[in-house]
This record gives C-alpha cells, sequence and structure tokens, in this order.
C-alpha cells in the first residue's frame, strides 16, 4: 500500500513538472518576450507586439506540442522494444525502422540526381523528405514482419534488425561519399532532428498516429508483463505470443516511424525514459511503467527542446546533440546510485 | 632480406644526403610591383620571359603560401626561382576542378584545353557542356575527390586544383606523378573584385596576361559605375536574405561576399553589421522579430517558388517581403544537367550580380534591363 501512495504522489509530481515544463518551454526563446505578453498571447489577448503573438503561438506552441508527443511517443517504442527482447540497450530505432527511414531521406537529399526527374523534383518539396521518411521506415517495417513471421526466436527479430542498419547505413555512407558540400549539410542537419517548423497539418498526423500506437502499446500492458518472465512462460499463460509479438512492432514502428518522419531520427530518448522511469518509480510492472515513461518522456523531451536555445544568444543547437548529452550522464549517475537493479 | 635492407639504408642516405645540399648561388630576381589590386590571396608580378604567381591564401587561415613560375618559350629560369613550381606557358592542356574555374577558361577563349574535371555534371555552360558531351573533356573523379589514376593518365600541363586544408593526399600524390598542380584560392576571396581577379591567374597559365588585365577592367569599371548609380540613391530599401535549415536561419554574415553585393547595390541588409565572412545561423524567432517587414528577401536558399517555400515551412509567409513577393533568388536558372548557373559564373562576373541587385532595389536606374542571375519567385 505505501507503494502505491508514492506512486501517486509521484504521478502527481510529473504531472505538474510536466505542465510546468510546457509553460516554461514556451515562455523562453531566442526572442525576449514578458511573462505577461506571454500569457496575453496564450489566453487570446494580444502581445505588445505582433512578431511576437506570431511567435508564441505559431512558433513556439506548435514546438512544445512536437516535443511532448515525440517525446511520449518515442520513449513508450522503446519500452516496448526492451520488453520483448529482453535487452536493456534495446530502443525504438532497433528494428531498423529510423535506419530505413534514413536511407529514404539520404536518396532523396544526397541521390536526387539517381531518381527520375519528376520524381526527384516531387521528393524534392517540402513533403518529399516526409514521405521518403515514411517509406523507408514502412519498408524496413514490412521485411521485420515478414521475419517475425517465420522464426520463432526473437532475438532473431533483433539481430534482423540491426543487419537493417549496418546496411542501410552502408548504403547512405556511399551516397555522402558522391555528395556536395550543401547536400551533404542537409543530410546531416535532418539527422540531427528538427521539432519545429512542422505544419499543422503534420502535427495532427503526428497527434493521430502517436495516440493509435499509444492506444496499442496500453492494450499490450498485460503480455508485456508477461514476457518479461520469458517467452515460455508468456506462453504458458496463454498469451499468443506471435499475435502480441505482432501488436507491439506494428505499435513501435507507428510511433518511431511517424517522429522519425516528422522530427528526424531522434532515437536517444527512447532508450534512456524507460530507464529513467524503472529507477524513478522502482517498479517492474508495465502498468506503472507505462504511465512513468509516457510522463518522464515529455517531460525529457520538452528540457531538451529548452536547452536547444543557448541562453543570450540567437544560435540554436541541434536536439540530437542534446538528448544525448543530457541523458547519457543522468542514467549513468542514477546506474551508479542503484547498482543492485535487475533487469 | 639483409641485400633488401642495406638498398633501402643507402637509398635513404642518399635521399637525405640530397636534402641537405644547398641551394644554388642566388641570382637575384629585380622587384616589380604586384599587378593585382583586389584579391587579398593572390600576387602576380610580371618580368620579362616569367612570372611569379603567388597564392598567399589557398584556403581559409593558411599557414603556407605557393609560388608558381610561368615560365615563357625560350627564357631563361633565375636559379633562385628553381625551388619553386615551374611551369612552362602558354600551357597546352590542363585538369581545372571548382565550376568557377570554367568561366575564366571561357572567357580567355581557352576552353578548348581543359581535358578532364571532376564532376562533370556541375558544369553548366553550353559551351563546356558540348566539349563534356562530345568526349573531349574527361570526368576525372567524382565531385572534390580526384581520380588519381584518370589525371595522371590525361597527363595534362597543369591541375588547377583547391585544398580545403594543408593535407590534401589525392594532390601530393599527382605532384609526386610529376603533374604541376596548382592552388586556387579564389573560393576564399571575401570581395567581389576580389574573386573576380582571379582570371589574372589564368592569365598568367596561358600567357595571356594582357587579356586577362583587360576583360578584368571592365569587369571593373562596370562594376563601379553600377556601384556609383546606386550610391546616390537616399531610400535604401531594407533585405533579408537566407532560410532555414532545420532550426536555424542561414543566412550571409555582414562582412561576407554577398552582404558585399547588397551594400553596394544601394540597399540596407538587415544583418550589415554583423562581423564575419561566413554565415550567420540563427533561431527562426530572431529573423522574425528583426526582418518581418523588410522590404526584399534576397537568396532564399534552395527554394524556386513561393508555394515551395510554404510547404517546406508555413513561417515564411509571415514576412513582408513574401506576402509582397519581393522574394529573389538564382536557384531559378540552372544549366542543362542542374547546376546552378550563379555559382558557377557569378564570381567571375560580380558586375551582373551588382547590375541585378541595382535593378531590383531601384529599377528605374537601370531602365529596360534584363536579370542574369536573379528571378522574382511566383
Amino acid at each position: 500500500m505505501p507503494n502505491q501512495r508514492r506512486n501517486s504522489i509521484l504521478f502527481t509530481c510529473l504531472g505538474i513538472a510536466l505542465v510546468m515544463l510546457f509553460l516554461a518551454n514556451i515562455s523562453l526563446g531566442a526572442v525576449k518576450i514578458p511573462l505577461t505578453d506571454v500569457v496575453n498571447a496564450l489566453t487570446g489577448n494580444h502581445a505588445s507586439k505582433p512578431a511576437w503573438d506570431y511567435i508564441i503561438l505559431s512558433y513556439r506552441l506548435p514546438k512544445a506540442i512536437v516535443a511532448v508527443l515525440a517525446g511520449m511517443a518515442l520513449s513508450v517504442g522503446g519500452l516496448l522494444m526492451q520488453t520483448l527482447f529482453r535487452n536493456p540497450l534495446a530502443g525504438p530505432d532497433v528494428l531498423g525502422l529510423s535506419s530505413g527511414a534514413s536511407l529514404g531521406v539520404a536518396f532523396v537529399i544526397l541521390g536526387a540526381g539517381l531518381l527520375p526527374g519528376a520524381l526527384g523534383i516531387f521528393l524534392m518539396s517540402g513533403y518529399g523528405v516526409v514521405l521518403a521518411s515514411v517509406a523507408g521506415s514502412f519498408a524496413v517495417l514490412l521485411l521485420v514482419l515478414a521475419v517475425a513471421q517465420r522464426l520463432r526466436d526473437t532475438m532473431g527479430i533483433l539481430i534482423t534488425g540491426i543487419m537493417f542498419g549496418s546496411f542501410t547505413g552502408a548504403i547512405v555512407s556511399v551516397l555522402t561519399y558522391f555528395s556536395t558540400a550543401e547536400q551533404l549539410q542537409k543530410y546531416t542537419f535532418w539527422a540531427l532532428g528538427s521539432l519545429g517548423n512542422l505544419p499543422q497539418q503534420s502535427i495532427i498526423i503526428l497527434t493521430i498516429v502517436t495516440i493509435i500506437g499509444l492506444v496499442l502499446a496500453i492494450s499490450c500492458i498485460k503480455p508485456l508483463d508477461a514476457l518479461l518472465l520469458g517467452e515460455r512462460y508468456a506462453a504458458s499463460m496463454g498469451i499468443n505470443l506471435k499475435r502480441t509479438r505482432f501488436i507491439i512492432i506494428i505499435a513501435a514502428s507507428l510511433l518511431t516511424g511517424c517522429v522519425t518522419a516528422f522530427a528526424g531520427p531522434i532515437a536517444f530518448v527512447g532508450l534512456v525514459v524507460p530507464h529513467l522511469a524503472r529507477l524513478l518509480l522502482k517498479a517492474g510492472s508495465h502498468r506503472i511503467l507505462f504511465w512513468g515513461t509516457l510522463f518522464i518522456g515529455g517531460i525529457l523531451m520538452l528540457f531538451c527542446d529548452m536547452c536547444t536555445q543557448l541562453p543570450g544568444t540567437a544560435a540554436v543547437l541541434p536536439i540530437n546533440g542534446i538528448t544525448s548529452i543530457v541523458g547519457a550522464p543522468v542514467v549513468i549517475s542514477l546506474l551508479l546510485k542503484k547498482r543492485n537493479r535487475t533487469y | 632480406m639483409k641485400k633488401i635492407l642495406s638498398l633501402l639504408f643507402v637509398a635513404l642516405l642518399a635521399i637525405t644526403a640530397c636534402k641537405n645540399t644547398t641551394d644554388a648561388p642566388v641570382a637575384t630576381v629585380q622587384a616589380t610591383t604586384n599587378a593585382i589590386k583586389h584579391a587579398k590571396g593572390l600576387q602576380l608580378y610580371k618580368y620579362k620571359g616569367f612570372s611569379l604567381v603567388k597564392v598567399t591564401q589557398p584556403w581559409p587561415n593558411a599557414k603556407e603560401s605557393y609560388t608558381y613560375v610561368m615560365l615563357q618559350k625560350g627564357a631563361t629560369l633565375p636559379d633562385s626561382l628553381k625551388q619553386y613550381t615551374v611551369v612552362n606557358v602558354p600551357i597546352k592542356s590542363a585538369v581545372v576542378t571548382s565550376t568557377t574555374h570554367i568561366p575564366s577558361l571561357e572567357i580567355l577563349g581557352v576552353e578548348n584545353t581543359l581535358v578532364g574535371f571532376p564532376g562533370t555534371q556541375y558544369i553548366s555552360s553550353e559551351k563546356t557542356r558540348a566539349l563534356i558531351d562530345s568526349g573531349k573533356v574527361k570526368e576525372a573523379g567524382a565531385n572534390e575527390s580526384l581520380n588519381t589514376e584518370i589525371i595522371i593518365d590525361l597527363n595534362p600541363d597543369a591541375v588547377v586544383a583547391f585544398g580545403i586544408n594543408s593535407t590534401n593526399k589525392t594532390l601530393n600524390s599527382l605532384e609526386q606523378a610529376g603533374l604541376k598542380v596548382l592552388y586556387n584560392g579564389d573560393w576564399t576571396e571575401q570581395t567581389p573584385l576580389g574573386k573576380a581577379e582571379w582570371i589574372k591567374f589564368f592569365g598568367a597559365l596561358y600567357g595571356m596576361d594582357d587579356k586577362a588585365d583587360e576583360i578584368f577592367s571592365k569587369i571593373e569599371k562596370d562594376y563601379h559605375d553600377a556601384q556609383k548609380l546606386a550610391q546616390n540613391i537616399k531610400e535604401k530599401p531594407t533585405v533579408m536574405g537566407g532560410a532555414m535549415l532545420n532550426d536555424q536561419w542561414l543566412l550571409p554574415e555582414g562582412n561576407s561576399w554577398a552582404a558585399l553585393f547588397l551594400k553596394d547595390a544601394g540597399a540596407n541588409y538587415l544583418w550589415a553589421d554583423s562581423k564575419g565572412t561566413g554565415s550567420l545561423s540563427l533561431s527562426f524567432e530572431t529573423v522574425l522579430e528583426k526582418a518581418q517587414n523588410a522590404d526584399y528577401w534576397i537568396g532564399p536558399s534552395q527554394y524556386t517558388s513561393l508555394k515551395q517555400m510554404m510547404e517546406a515551412n508555413p513561417h515564411y509567409a509571415e514576412f513582408k517581403a513574401f506576402k509582397n513577393k519581393k522574394v529573389y533568388s538564382f536557384s531559378t536558372k540552372t544549366g542543362k544537367t542542374g547546376g546552378l548557373i550563379y555559382y558557377e559564373l557569378a564570381p567571375n562576373r560580380p558586375d551582373l550580380v551588382l547590375k541585378d541587385l541595382v535593378y531590383i532595389f531601384h529599377p528605374e536606374l537601370l531602365p529596360g534591363y534584363k536579370l542574369q542571375f536573379f528571378e522574382q519567385l511566383q
């Protein structure tokens, strides 16, 4: 019982932290906007400058929403993968989806010359990168599902995913070798991820797909707990392994693929957050872990997004650099504090 | 094995011994004045029978400089110059490595001497494209990575290369193969006329110094004329530039090549005060706050239409210049194989770039002028 009380207190704190960080994220940026103006803009009154209204409502607010969505989606995706493969090093991109997306985008940005004229021009348009990313992730997903159908062993799927990663990585390397400095810069920037500048439609799509992925994940909470004890045990409890595996893979793919398509390959958060949730909540059950991961994912991503803005300068740091710089030391220090944790 | 080792040892001794021989007595070369006015990384000294070309800025912040002796037929070389790379001019064949070198060859009328180029698909000029299509210009590698074997096989009289820094493995092996490799630093120049003056480098290579001088003087005069036109204008329109790459807005710094054009064209570039010759990377918020009401938007990266810009980033529509369709880009004009004509020709023809900009900002000054590089985006 005291445990339950502790958890409810923790979740209240996490909820408050999420809301506070969301507001802080909108209040801070390259342009200094007084808090009263921020509140005015958010409550439908007008800030003292029209440009500020636009910055808060049309630039910062969507960016904060995308940060929360991406953080939640990737973290839950990571949790699903870590449990399915019983591997603490698994992240949302372990199936090779991000690599697939990277390959698709590399073809658009670096290999545009290889695409036939009309297709090349279409893919160089604003939506080209998103479409290529979706196509790449989807192609890898189909391959993974085909492998999952044929292999009884979950580890086999993990190894296949890693192989896809190496394979696509190699093709991207060859493409980069034949690219101009400008193309390389574009591709590198894409690979560093970006939460801003998404049109409204994209944010709506991202929201819908994330919700579908999360609902699928919630439907798997019970089998996930059983999987923690091993596949055989889960099967003996009457869980349909193949079907569960299929749903988990689809959910993780939707969550990862969609974020990657719109915001680039920001994967590290998804690897870190489930660990943070386990360490913080001291729980192994997915009923608690899932929600913990969800909240912490949103919080961490909002925090990382705030760190991308160097205080007092107009320069912006890439989100992917920050996630690892912030995330890695946190996990290491938490692990050192709790040396006896078992996974 | 022993034999090989001892042979190696002897060889080593021989090499070190060679190194230690002192130079032959120096025959002094009379001083003359540098024929270069605007380019900071190039010096040219003309003598009877030969000229000295000094490339002092082969890449940004270079510690090394390179001296090349352009020796005319029948002239004797002073002993003091034997340590430098000596090129017998006029050269009959060349491999050049940057599209910015192509217009210089064409203006001098020597594009027929081009035998190889790395990344021929980036060349836009129709004259040279015809040479590529007829097989006279060979593909000599891919994009900044020269194919050593192909170039050695082509055996040109000179390889005009550029280095990003002092480690250039491929160029070193070409030199070891006995080819004359010359660094061209046109891309490190930061002023419009400085870049254009590098035509004199090619003039020296082809023994056409006078022709190169004449061509450059004309470009210089036209540039100054256009500059003077715009100087007396009271109303200077405000200008923004660049576009977003992910979360960063990249635009030219205040002392850069692009920013100097705007200044000379009688415009008020909003970031003219920023120091530096590269590009600024700013957040969207910063740019919006400063440039939301800018009159013109020049050079929005790779975009070729307003629709395309909107698709890429809906925030662009917030700018007055965008709303009023005062967005001008050079990305719409490409060669047959997709290379941007601006990147190839603009460094050589700053006079045309400046006239374009003067016409955009003050059409009344150049009635009937037709834009060469820029185009108003629709």
